[in-house]
């Protein structure tokens, strides 16, 4: 410790300090270049990706249907995984020219910002915050909030939820949606949040939350003997595709892909597929 | 990379000043009483580890070994959900104060250990010589003398106790990681909340560090 | 006063106290010598159970320390040791070294064992030091202090072990001045020590101990003059030339 004196303390602060400011001043500086090129057009959005070789997609790993990563066969598989596909086959003849990356609600934000992925795929939910950061096409799935209980619970509405407390996961706009919702019924609830959906499901499993609310197809991955999805189900949620803000050619790029998909009728293939055509 | 620092985002921050807030002082209760409680049990633990009887010694080991060889995370999430299913449901902010407590509990019983045993036999075989028991002669002259190398590891394992409290952010524990999680997560605004939030743990820690080397130097001249 | 009967004592595979067997009267100077690796300091803390036997008993103004439930604390404050590395108390003035056993074992009021203190620190001839540290003090000077530390508990038995050894040559005639007036007074002591000169002067009785056995024991007109014992012989011819 007697290494460190005071005035190398202070410096070490200086230093730090700087250090964040450099970085958000820099971060300022390129923004202001690419406001002046104003937005990518679709053409170089494309062709940056081109010469990258393959599509980055961050998607969901522990999401069945939509993003899951089979325990079995060790693939990433799912309704998104496909769009994605769709995507790579469009831009590169080759639906493998793709790479996965697994985000979860928490990460995928700041994995678009620094330039990790390309777009993101991950049951991202469409609200006007995140429109104000990020680019998203069009919704490709709507899907309500719902709620798990434990049957013995004795749990049959989100009425009966009044004064418990409910699990969500961080980062996802679920508890924004059930808040609404309970206000709505006039009761209030609180919430407990957890980096992972496992997580929800074992604090539910526990005690330590009366419910686990998230997308209901999110849900179906997580019933078993012992649970069930209350018929309560509200705020459907719209996911749709995201990129970087200034990549607006891009979402434009995936729009047209997923319109073309919707018109030839791959799109309704895909989801019955994966089961998810109610 | 401007979009993380928007200025919208610092201004929405602001805003809700009052959440951060509230996480703040959830993380310096927890990390104040389990320093309190990490204090207890290392000078428990740490003279367990010079105690003359071997099977003291022993628990002193197990104890040690133990908190120092399982990641604080596992602790705290097995505390948190894995007892109710014994029954035994510990409110998250006990868990934070029992696990951060017991853990870095172990880390000073060793610091404490060390301390004791630099200070020469002599001293204790002294004191019991003249009638102390061994805990009143422990009390009043070993440690007082171990005080001056317990004393900057003390202040270290003081500051790790409130970086660690954050693992309450994996438990839904409320504290000032927590409600920075949660609320970037809610707007993704992570720029600013964990920019802040990182500023506030380095000056509570900084502040530390130089109460520590006060402390140290008026141990030296005492 | 003290006894000991058939104390044995080994650290790991090494015996260090065989069947040692001995006794001292109330008022008796005991002076043990012998050669390094003999036992001897074993031995004297066998008696305030510094070192518990592994077999034996030692039985101290009446009470047997070697039963499981022994008063321990209790006989500890009536028999004061001092010890061969001084052992004060380096973070307390040479008057609170005095005093923090009285007040905290005896119970003795802050201001009467200060009172004392100050009394013996004359008899020692240091009460000008009672608020240095003993950082400040020479060897001889701390010794001087321990040796009033222990008085202060008001001992009925004094155990020095080795009390001159770690000190310098010129500071141990000041020492020994002091245990000498100390002998006068009546008080049981038990001296570990290689100060022949010391042992012939106080001594009422000499223990000549060698191997962790007591080999000779006698009077030290007899010992030093006439010993039976062909290792005391040898150890006496080394140390009186």
């Amino acid at each position: 410790m007697k290494l460190f004196g005071k005035k190398m303390m202070a410096a070490a602060g200086i230093v730090l300090l700087a250090a964040f400011t450099a970085a958000a001043a820099g971060c300022g500086g390129s923004s202001d270049q690419k406001a002046a090129s104003s937005a990518v057009s679709a053409d170089s959005a494309v062709q940056k990706i081109k010469d990258n070789g393959v599509l980055r997609v961050g998607v969901k790993v522990d999401v069945p249907l939509f993003g899951y990563k089979n325990p079995q066969t060790g693939q990433i598989e799912g309704f998104e995984i496909d769009l994605a596909k769709a995507v790579a086959k469009k831009i590169f003849g080759d639906e493998n020219k793709i790479q996965m990356v697994p985000v979860t609600a928490k990460t995928r934000g700041p994995l678009l910002d620094n330039g990790e992925v390309d777009m993101i795929a991950a049951t991202f939910t469409i609200n006007e915050q995140r429109k104000q950061q990020y680019s998203f096409t069009n919704p490709y799935y709507t899907d309500p909030v719902g709620l798990l209980v434990k049957k013995s619970d004795n749990i049959h509405s989100l009425k009966d939820l009044a004064g418990k407390t409910i699990a969500v996961p961080q980062g996802a706009t679920t508890r924004k949606a059930v808040e609404d919702a309970a206000k709505k019924e006039g009761i209030t609830v609180s919430f407990a949040e957890f980096p992972t959906y496992s997580e929800c499901k074992a604090a539910l499993m526990s005690g330590r939350a009366a419910a686990y609310a998230m997308d209901q197809s999110n849900l179906h991955g997580y019933v078993d003997a012992e649970t069930e999805i209350l018929p309560d189900s509200f705020a459907p949620q719209e996911y749709g595709i995201a990129m970087k803000k200034d990549n607006a050619g891009f979402r434009d790029y995936v729009n047209q892909v997923l319109t073309d998909m919707k018109n030839s009728g791959e799109m309704d293939q895909l989801l019955k597929k994966w089961t998810l055509n109610k | 990379m401007a979009e993380v620092f928007a200025d919208y985002k610092w201004a929405a921050l602001f805003d809700d000043r009052g959440i951060f807030l509230e996480g703040l002082v959830t993380t310096l209760e927890v990390a104040v009483f389990a320093l309190i409680l990490a204090l207890v049990l290392g000078v428990i633990f740490g003279i367990a580890g010079v105690f003359p009887k071997t099977w003291v010694r022993i628990i002193n080991r197990i104890y040690v070994e133990f908190f120092q060889n399982t990641p604080l995370v596992i602790q705290a999430i097995f505390l948190y959900h894995a007892l109710p299913h014994l029954h035994i449901m510990i409110p998250v902010t006990a868990i934070g104060i029992l696990g951060v407590g017991i853990y870095s509990g172990a880390y000073m019983s060793e610091v404490f250990r060390s301390g004791i045993n630099a200070v020469p036999r002599g001293q204790l075989e002294s004191g019991l010589s003249q009638g102390f028991g061994y805990w009143q002669a422990m009390w009043h002259i070993v440690l007082p003398q171990a005080r001056r190398t317990i004393l900057p590891a003390l202040g270290n394992q003081a500051i790790a106790i409130v970086k660690n409290t954050s693992v309450l952010a994996m438990i839904a524990g409320g504290d000032l990681m927590y409600v920075s999680d949660s609320w970037s997560g809610m707007n993704m605004y992570y720029g600013p909340a964990y920019l802040t939030t990182g500023i506030i743990y380095w000056v509570i820690c900084f502040t530390m560090t130089k109460y520590v080397k006060r402390l140290e130097q008026k141990g030296a001249v005492g | 006063m003290i006894t000991m009967n058939l104390v044995n004592k080994s650290f790991g595979h090494n015996h260090v106290l065989k069947d040692v067997t001995m006794e001292v009267k109330s008022g008796e100077k005991l002076v043990v010598i012998g050669p390094s690796g003999s036992g001897k300091s074993t031995m004297i803390r066998c008696i305030n159970m510094l070192e518990r036997p592994d077999s034996g008993t030692v039985v101290v103004d009446g009470k047997e320390l070697t039963q499981p439930k022994a008063p321990l604390k209790a006989v500890r404050q009536e028999v004061a040791m001092v010890f061969q590395q001084f052992n004060l108390y380096p973070h307390m003035t040479v008057l609170q070294n005095l005093t923090i056993a009285p007040v905290l074992v005896q119970n003795v009021k802050k201001e009467e064992a200060a009172e004392s203190a100050m009394k013996f620190l004359e008899r020692v001839g240091l009460r000008e030091k009672a608020d240095a540290y003993p950082s400040q003090l020479s060897g001889g000077q701390q010794q001087r202090v321990a040796i009033a530390r222990a008085l202060n508990m008001h001992p009925k038995i004094m155990l020095f072990d080795e009390p001159t050894s770690a000190l310098d040559p010129e500071m141990i005639q000041e020492v020994l001045d002091v245990m000498v007036e100390l002998a006068h007074t009546g008080i049981t002591m038990v001296c570990v020590t290689h100060e022949m000169g010391f042992a012939k002067q106080v001594a009422d009785r000499v223990l000549f101990m060698a191997d962790g056995e007591i080999l000779e024991e006698g009077t030290p007109e007899h010992f030093f003059v006439n010993p039976q014992n062909e290792r005391a012989r040898q150890f006496l011819s080394k140390i009186i030339h």
